[in-house]
């Protein structure tokens, strides 16, 4: 345009020139199958010449007639809109298309009429005030239009595949290390994951058919210089749309004073919803709000990643302000699944995060995550050093009552074998206090059978934990006055530990080695418990002089009382002792009755002649069934069970 | 009086750096060349006075001197800050540039008191009574503050909401030549900014403003909607929280030491807690955020000692400010923002009764107010992502500071 400005003619002889060339473009402009921008330029061209024509014509005293007339039809088009109350979009794609055009006239006109020199023309100036005037009139319908077509089609792009956090939120392993006096050891749950389901996923949140119009009309704004207007109501409503959708995830807005003073059993909860959260956020919301974004502004060069920093940021904040809240607070054990949960889940996202806010003003954004990832890497180690600390230190003032599996080790086995879900993140965090608990756990029979997986960060503190445990179980033991008791007690223990090794993912941490190794400890015990308790009441049994063919009937009955004295002792002491493990009670059941009652039935039969009723208090099968009314954890006396057996 | 070694190493900025690189890393990274060269001074004299007299006698006296010292230059740093003119172009008083010298002093203060009351100090001493009572008080005044400076940065994208539609009523103004169209647009947009600047920071209303929604009938009078995202539940902190509850809480049992607590450790725990209390509340008054209604104009400020004259003068005057004002409802004593609604509502005042072509003399004398609102533009558009980072910063700085507190009460005993 601007070399046309220069050659506005000054020779009448020049208005033919103009007129012909007029004349071509008008021509030219009624072919068909013209492409959008020549059509355009033709448009532009004829606008030109046509005021090029009556600048002359002014001179001549008629005025800008014909661009006057132009200007009277596209304010009718414009200004019919401003008493209607039906949104122009809204009412079809043609007087859609037909106001933009109207539009484009006006940016037309007021191009050229600013192109004209001035000349102190007073009909000019008047013509641009009136059309700008107008333009001014429709950047502000289109500003209205736009906010209408965003919040209306906002409403309608709900995603409804999205479960709601509640059903995916998993058990929570809730428990404390502190609060374990009383049975209530819960089974493991499962790890918070849900990174299968929803990963990245980028929704429509604008109808893909709404967009074109959304671009017709940022072009037409940008275009005119309207663009600021363009962006506030662009982000205004897009903002509102993002902080509905983290309202909806039921992020309740909580103060970091609030977090740091809240129960436990909330604040896990409250976790869960970040993790789950910043997924839907990042992994659906931003991206599809990039995508948006670049759809719309794509052509709008950094407009369109301060929109979209804008869009976000609120938002991002308060997950930021949350996840910092979280790692300031003190890290006590019971957190630490959840933090995994929480570092895992950030640390997916961070290549995310850097995508989307790849540019100069985003900088702050990726900045802060990484120092926040940093943040939870230190608190699941806090976290993870607060356990091992618990496991050790976990007193009690009173032996656990019939020596079963205490809580601790249920706490501490359910609790560690949902670690091997972390396990490389818990190997990553590890790593540096690895030399550390290597030395203290390492197993110098591990040689050839050593493996990648027992001799990794993870398997190392594993095996340090349930060394710390085991520790603990012996000083636990020693609280029993009842040297038999204690090893009942180490015996269930470490045989519920190596059972639950055997029976999860902790298997390959800890290796077959360790698993013999943890056998034989607890066979050992086995074997102590019944040296402890029978070998003395065998002893009873013993015959002094293994020569002689009999005893006398004198000798006979008083060992046969002293037997059931010390018999009946044990059974009243052991039925109340406990063996929680059907299949350990019934081996030590069986390996106790092979010793008792062989001895019993070799003393019997060695001494036919005295065997009657009134010597003998239990006959062989009396004894044998007694000893499998042992180890169930209800006392009896044997009065009771004598009776019970008669009948 | 055993020495832990690992009190010779302080962490800046996130990274454990032994104290001789301290100076050198605070003077490279203090954006104010005021506190600068001062502080790196300060803690190396500090650090090698502690390292001299460690088996001395004498220990105390240095300790005052110490303490001597640090309110000497505060009571300096804030001379500067209080010589601040109410009213220029650059550096006015509550500014966004005077407001960021402020966090300087309060970041520059706060390494300064840790580094009295932690360095090379024996644990033991830190949770022996009162300061078993004072550390933990301390720290609740930290959090506090933590939730304000979030609180701040919300308040910080109202301004600069306010800051984009003064843009555009610029750009609009700016036009040659002058239509009623663009005096038309420039109204729009300083009305907006107008209805922007006066949001009501009651949480009642945040939630009424909430439940509006954007679907409006068209032409249903409902002009201000510009605005209405950042009247959303963005704006707040957490339901039901209130910054002026929070500064008033933060208030409590702060209280000047007395008698020979006044020279020793009671002493730097008074001066940091206030100085917290102090800008937190300077931020709030200055900033919009949550619930501001009922803001004290009260600080317990110890007027007796030296240090703290250019202190209450400053708070004075603020106060005085913040009494005049807060009745009528306003975006906060940010220079710029006060400065934006005066030639804003000057401007709408033109933009209503214009008339194209408009007279010479009128014209002339709205292109100096444009000019003039140009200009603020340009300084917030320079100034606001730096304050926000530096409260940012600020933010970072007491989520370690309690840490390090922490640590240390850890190590020296049940306390709490």
């Amino acid at each position: 345009m601007d070399e046309c400005q220069s050659a506005i003619p000054a020779h009448d002889g020049d208005l033919h020139v103009v007129a012909a060339a007029h004349h071509i473009v008008k021509a030219l402009g009624t072919t068909k199958n013209l492409s959008d921008d020549l059509r355009k330029i033709l448009i532009d061209l004829d606008a030109h010449l046509s005021l090029i024509t009556s600048n002359i014509d002014s001179k001549g005293g008629k005025g800008f007639v014909e661009v006057e007339e132009r200007l009277k039809r596209v304010e009718r088009k414009i200004v019919i809109w401003e008493s209607d109350r039906i949104m122009i979009w809204d009412s079809g794609p043609k007087e859609a298309s037909d106001y933009l055009e109207a539009v484009d006239e006006v940016q037309t006109l007021i191009d050229s009429l600013r192109g004209l020199s001035m000349n102190e023309n007073q009909k000019q100036k008047e013509l641009l005030h009136r059309a700008s005037s107008l333009l001014q009139m429709a950047m502000s319908r289109l500003e209205e239009e736009l906010i209408h077509m965003l919040v209306k089609h906002k409403q309608q792009s709900e995603p409804t595949y999205i479960p709601s956090p509640s059903s995916q939120r998993n058990v929570v392993y809730n428990e404390s290390v502190v609060s374990l006096d009383n049975e209530s050891a819960k089974e493991a749950s499962s790890k918070n994951s849900c990174s299968d389901e929803c990963g990245e996923y980028i929704v429509d949140l604008v109808p893909e058919h709404v967009i074109p119009d959304i671009k017709s009309i940022a072009k037409v704004m940008f275009a005119s210089d309207y663009g600021q207007e363009f962006c506030e109501a662009f982000i205004g409503v897009r903002k509102e749309a993002l902080e509905q959708h983290f309202d909806i995830l039921e992020n309740g807005k909580l103060s970091i004073e609030d977090l740091l003073k809240m129960e436990w059993c909330s604040l896990s909860t409250e976790m869960n919803k970040w993790t789950w959260s910043m997924k839907i956020i990042f992994g659906v919301y931003l991206m599809s709000e990039k995508r948006l974004c670049d759809q719309v502004l794509g052509e709008f060069g950094s407009v369109n990643s301060f929109c979209f920093l804008e869009i976000a940021k609120t938002t991002i904040l308060c997950l930021l302000n949350f996840g910092e809240a979280i790692a300031m607070g003190p890290q006590e054990p019971e957190k630490l699944l959840r933090l995994l949960d929480m570092y895992e889940t950030l640390a997916d996202l961070v290549i995310d995060i850097d995508a989307l806010f790849s540019e100069d003003g985003g900088s702050f954004v990726r900045l802060e995550f990484h120092k926040l990832l940093e943040g939870l890497a230190d608190s699941v180690k806090a976290a993870f050093n607060a356990f091992g600390v618990a496991v050790s230190s976990n007193g009690s003032l009173y032996p656990f009552p019939g020596g079963g599996v205490h809580p601790l080790s249920k706490y501490v086995m359910n609790y560690i074998s949902m670690f091997p879900e972390y396990c490389s993140t818990l190997n990553l965090l590890l790593e540096d206090q690895h030399s550390d608990v290597a030395s203290l756990v390492s197993e110098p029979q591990c040689g050839p059978t050593a493996s990648l997986s027992t001799s990794c960060p993870m398997a190392c503190h594993l095996r340090s934990i349930t060394s710390s445990l085991e520790s603990n179980l012996h000083k636990k033991s020693k609280l029993y006055k009842d040297e038999a008791l204690q090893h009942i007690f180490l015996m269930n223990n470490l045989h519920y530990m190596v059972q639950k090794v055997k029976g999860s993912e902790l298997r390959p941490f800890f290796g077959d080695e360790w698993i013999r190794k943890h056998n034989a400890k607890f066979q050992q015990h086995e074997m102590n418990y019944e040296r402890v308790t029978w070998s003395s009441v065998v002893l009873l049994l013993k015959d002094d002089n293994p020569g002689s063919s009999s005893l006398s009937k004198s000798t006979f009955k008083e060992m046969c009382k002293g037997f059931s004295i010390a018999f009946e002792e044990v059974y009243k002491n052991q039925t109340s002792w406990c063996i929680p493990d059907p299949q350990l009670r019934e081996d030590l059941r069986i390996s106790t009755s092979l010793k008792v009652v062989h001895a019993y039935r070799t003393f019997l039969g060695r001494n036919p002649a005295h065997v009657d009723d009134k010597c003998i208090k239990h006959t062989v099968e009396d004894v044998e069934k007694l000893l499998f009314g042992l180890f169930e954890g209800s006392p009896r006396s044997l009065r009771n069970s004598r009776r019970m057996m008669k009948t | 009086m055993p020495r832990n070694l690992f009190r010779c190493w302080i962490r800046v900025r996130g990274v454990t750096l032994p104290l001789f690189s301290l100076a050198f890393n605070l003077s490279k990274n203090l954006p104010t060349k005021m506190t600068g060269t001062d502080q790196s001074s300060f803690l190396g004299r500090i650090s090698i006075r502690r390292n001299q007299v460690n088996a001395m006698e004498g220990y105390h006296e240095q300790e005052i001197e110490d303490l001597e010292l640090f309110q000497k230059q505060l009571s300096d740093r804030f001379a500067e800050l209080l010589s601040a003119p109410d009213d220029a172009p650059t550096e006015a008083f509550l500014s966004i540039s005077w407001i960021r010298k402020l966090v300087d002093v309060f970041l520059c203060c706060e390494t300064e008191c840790k580094a009295i009351l932690l360095m090379e100090r024996d644990a033991a001493q830190i949770s022996k009574p009162p300061l078993d009572r004072l550390i933990p008080e301390l720290l609740e005044r930290v959090v506090k503050a933590m939730d304000i400076c979030n609180a701040v940065t919300n308040g910080l994208e109202l301004v600069r909401h306010c800051q984009k539609l003064a843009e555009i009523a610029v750009s609009a103004l700016e036009q040659k030549p002058f239509g009623e169209g663009q005096a038309r647009r420039a109204k729009k947009a300083l009305v907006s900014l107008m209805s922007a600047m006066h949001v009501d920071d009651k949480e009642s209303s945040v939630q009424k403003t909430a439940e509006r929604s954007w679907s409006f009938g068209r032409r249903s009078g409902n002009k201000d909607r510009h605005h209405g995202h950042y009247r959303s539940l963005s704006w707040q902190v957490a339901k039901h929280w209130s910054a002026s509850k929070q500064i008033h809480a933060m208030t409590m049992n702060l209280a000047a030491p007395r008698g020979p607590e006044a020279s020793c450790l009671p002493a730097p725990v008074y001066i940091l807690s206030l100085i917290i209390v102090f800008v937190m509340w300077v931020l709030i008054a200055a900033i919009p955020c949550q619930e501001r209604s009922g803001l004290t104009t009260h600080l317990p400020i110890n007027k007796h000692v030296n240090w703290t004259h250019s202190l209450a003068s400053i708070h004075d005057k603020i106060g005085e400010e913040w009494k005049k004002k807060e009745k009528k409802g306003m975006a906060g004593l940010l220079y710029e923002m006060q400065k934006m609604e005066k030639l804003g509502q000057s401007l709408i005042e033109f933009t209503d009764s214009y008339q194209f072509p408009g007279e010479k003399e009128k014209l002339d004398e709205v292109a100096a107010q444009v000019a003039e609102l140009a200009e603020v533009c340009r300084r917030m558009d320079e100034g606001l992502v730096p304050l926000q980072m530096l409260i940012r910063e600020a933010f970072h700085r007491l989520v370690r500071n309690r840490t390090e507190f922490l640590d240390v009460l850890e190590q020296g005993g049940p306390v709490v």
